[in-house]
């Protein structure tokens, strides 16, 4: 019995390295000329959760000339085995090491897997910084949301790819094999991937700082590299590659279901939303395109419940005939539909009652802020009639419960917006009774998490609230949202405080992350792994103050760590958005017609694009 | 409606799909074969699928069973045909034949468990010593083990009486064992429980941890005696 095999006896849930799921795909190592390991930091369940790995593993794997294959953060009961016997990290298809990989590509969904970035390296025994990878090394490589503000990781990548995957990873296959043809060194190969547009080679870029610390310039500092590094948005959308045959786990995983993506990007422009940002523009696919790929979906995975997946997915123009159409082929096979983004509406609910047979666990809906005032700050564009006729139709349909999201710390928030959210809670549970659920099974489960300010939003020039402040108003909310079916949940602020520095963070970071690593911090989005202390002294010995970056307001024309990293939505747009929020000036979607110059469609030469059709027409 | 029998091999990397897990996807090939699953009626409804006896975690099977209910009629080649090609690897599909109506739940049938374990010792062994242990192991009248019950307490529970058979044959460094035990709802005997408790008769020269298990074979009750 081979050691990997003894090891898999002693650890929790072996299935997670076992690979063999249906679907996965062993391409012949000799067969193709380049090898990509896709890396996921975090475990199994969560990695296999995310579609962005499908896409990318799907595509890669449909192009002859190429294979990729998984490999996910070890659990630290798999980890501990792993060292003390010696065993690199391996991919799940052929248990080849990481390291004889060409490629090592990280996707970066949130910054709490930072440190699991740098463990995975070290496993795989990759030296952490770029600059020591010279010679036969992989070219380690990362996407993702958080690849918008790079800096933070700059030194450990070789080189990140902004935006959209679907059409920069076949250019940059292209680029890699036709370097390697000719047989380019490890830094000439990285100048010819930084002529792929999206493609952005931190090493080639100087950061200048001023005297009190901030960012004075980040340049290139070789002529043949963009200034900045423009996004890369799919063209048609519509047509793109999307995988009918994803891997499908044999074990349980958080999102164990078909995820069929109907739209990508939301414009509602609330303004403390990253996503908002780097996924414009708007693009439906056609509905046509959602029925082929969801009947090939079905096949191929066998699942029983088809996810309608996006930011916004009531936001679709012909989201009914959709619903109608899907439950029609497939509902009688046991296929059910359910829709993870609700609009706070009664249409949505009426869709939700559609398509949910099984009325068990409650409807989410996400109000943001308690007031109105607040929600206008933020461009929450609902009002307090829209949520309480959601709840209202989700009562009467049937659903005892409901969940309710909010932000704590908010820029301009007030004791006021706090008690907005106990008020709301407090008349949901009012609506409930009203609608005669029975008191035993009503329930309203209040979420408060804290706001982070984030690189490319409209309140990336605001501070976060300090951990005392936010200490405070949760143990507010706390004391206030008790009683007959008040549940209030909260997140660990130290967590928040820790994205709040990462998320806003600069190159210097790179020896506290490290640091942080060497003193063993892992699976930091775990409660039981999170240890604030270990980084608060990965912190001390990197000789930074963590509070300097989540606490600093930035003046209007300071110069961000990410400028040099464009989304397409201007800086004078977003600080226009800023000062519009503090106003309290709210601002419409484009989506409905008016184009609110944020500079997209016009410097990236795209269009939203839509499915056409009246989509709140209820079936 | 038909059930149909379906014995199964389990090796590879699905060796380490747990038992809980086995259920969904089985529900998932059948689903990919296109083969008219009955369900439970309720709110909930899932297929009917019921396994003889679960597995656990990282130990191969080379004949494992599972009854499966379809609500149309469709012979049993056809059945192991379309499975087949549907299931992930190291899930193989032996015989399918149909279950007479009425019969009782595969899992209240099965009576003992055949299983084979390969390990490497750590000293050197002859057959006729670990005949001997073994036969001193088989003579005693009682074999405790510690077992957690639901509520988290030890118990002392005597395994004896469902160790049926038991030999082993050394080759090199490796040694094989041989053995048939209770298994199923009436009572259920784990292999490491016995390699635990045959390592105080052979001290020293079972490497712990190391051992490929394998479940070779599942008894069932005579037919006439649950008829």
């Amino acid at each position: 019995m081979d050691i990997l095999d003894r090891i898999l006896l002693e650890v929790q849930k072996p299935a997670r390295y076992a690979g063999g799921e249906w679907n996965a795909v062993c391409k012949d190592w000799d067969g193709v000329k380049v090898r990509i390991a896709f890396a996921f930091p975090d475990v199994y369940e969560v990695g296999m959760s995310h579609l962005g790995l499908q896409i990318l593993y799907g595509l890669v794997n449909s192009r002859p000339d190429s294979l990729m294959e998984r490999v996910f953060a070890p659990w630290p009961d798999m980890e501990e085995k792993m060292r003390e016997n010696k065993i690199p990290l391996f991919t799940l298809e052929s248990r080849r090491l990481v390291r004889d990989f060409d490629l090592v590509a990280f996707t970066l969904q949130y910054e709490m897997t930072f440190s699991n970035v740098l463990n995975m390296l070290d496993l795989a025994g990759i030296p952490l910084r770029a600059g020591q990878r010279a010679g036969n090394y992989p070219l380690v490589i990362a996407g993702g949301p958080c690849a918008f503000n790079p800096e933070p990781l700059a030194d450990f990548f070789d080189l990140f790819v902004i935006g959209e995957g679907e059409e920069v990873i076949g250019e940059l296959l292209d680029a890699y094999q036709a370097g390697h043809r000719r047989g380019l060194a490890r830094e000439e190969l990285l100048l010819a991937l930084a002529r792929v547009p999206g493609i952005y080679v931190p090493s080639f870029y100087r950061v200048d700082y001023n005297e009190d610390g901030t960012i004075r310039e980040v340049a290139p500092v070789r002529q043949e590299v963009p200034e900045r590094v423009v996004k890369r948005v799919v063209r048609d959308f519509d047509r793109a590659f999307f995988p009918v045959r994803p891997v499908v786990p044999s074990m349980g995983v958080v999102h164990d279901r078909i995820m069929l993506e109907v739209l990508r990007g939301c414009t509602r422009g609330c303004r403390f939303c990253q996503a908002g940002t780097i996924y414009r523009p708007v693009r439906e696919k056609k509905t046509e395109t959602l029925l082929k790929q969801a009947a090939g979906l079905v096949g191929h995975t066998g699942y029983g419940e088809i996810s309608l997946t996006s930011l916004s997915t009531g936001d679709y123009s012909r989201i009914c005939p959709l619903v109608t159409e899907l439950l029609g082929q497939h509902g009688r096979r046991g296929v059910n539909i359910s829709l993870p983004s609700l609009r706070v509406d009664s249409f949505s609910v009426k869709l939700a009652e559609e398509v949910q047979k099984v009325r068990r666990s409650g409807l989410t809906f996400a109000p943001e802020a308690g007031t109105q005032r607040l929600r206008d700050i933020i461009n929450k564009g609902i009002t307090e009639e829209d949520l309480m006729e959601a709840v209202t139709a989700a009562f009467l349909a049937g659903w005892p419960a409901v969940k309710l999201y909010f932000m704590i710390g908010l820029p301009g928030e007030t004791m006021e917006d706090l008690d907005g959210i106990i008020r709301l809670a407090r008349e949901t549970l009012a609506r409930g009774r009203s609608a005669g659920v029975p008191p035993g099974r009503l329930r309203a489960t209040v979420s408060a998490s804290s706001f982070v300010p984030k690189a490319h939003t409209a309140f990336q020039w605001e501070p976060q609230s300090t951990l005392t402040e936010l200490k405070e108003k949760q143990a507010y909310l706390a004391g206030r949202l008790r009683g007959r079916g008040l549940v209030f949940n909260w997140h660990d602020v130290a967590a928040s405080f820790l994205e709040a520095v990462f998320a806003r963070g600069d190159r210097r970071l790179g020896s506290a992350l490290e640091y942080a690593f060497r003193l063993g911090c892992r699976f930091d989005g775990w409660t039981e792994f999170f240890s604030f202390e270990r980084w608060l002294e990965a912190f001390r010995r990197a000789g930074l103050d963590p509070s300097w970056y989540a606490y600093r307001r930035y003046e209007c024309d300071d110069v961000f760590p990410w400028d040099h990293i464009d989304t397409g939505v201007s800086k004078q747009f977003l600080a226009l958005e800023h000062k519009r929020a503090m106003k309290g000036g709210t601002t419409a979607d484009c989506r409905l017609g008016a184009c609110m110059g944020c500079g997209l469609c016009p410097g990236l030469a795209v269009e939203p694009e839509f499915a056409g059709g009246n989509g709140n027409a209820i079936v | 409606m038909p059930s149909y029998r379906i014995q199964y091999s389990k090796k590879g990397p699905a060796r380490y799909v747990a038992h809980l897990d086995l259920m969904r996807v089985f529900e998932r090939a059948a689903r990919r074969a296109g083969l008219p699953l009955a369900f439970t009626s309720g709110f909930n409804p899932h297929p009917k699928f019921s396994f003889a006896a679960p597995l656990a975690v990282g130990v191969d099977s080379e004949a494992e069973y599972v009854d499966l209910e379809l609500s149309d009629v469709l012979l049993p080649s056809e059945v192991a045909k379309r499975l087949s090609a549907s299931l992930p690897a190291g899930i193989a599909i032996g015989e399918v034949h149909v279950v007479p109506e009425n019969r009782p739940a595969l899992m209240t049938m099965v009576d003992r468990a055949a299983y084979r374990v390969e390990g490497r010792l750590s000293g050197t062994l002859t057959d006729a010593e670990l005949e001997s242990a073994i036969g001193d192991f088989l003579a005693q009248p009682e074999v405790f083990v510690e077992r957690k019950t639901k509520s988290g307490q030890q118990k002392r529970y005597d395994i004896r009486p469902g160790i049926f058979a038991m030999s082993g044959t050394v080759k090199g460094d490796i040694i094989f064992l041989e053995m048939e035990l209770k298994s199923g709802s009436s009572g259920n005997i784990r292999v490491d429980e016995v390699l635990s408790a045959l390592q105080e008769k052979l001290p020293l020269l079972l490497k712990a941890g190391g051992f490929a298990v394998s479940r070779t074979g599942l008894k069932f009750i005579p037919r006439e005696s649950v008829d």
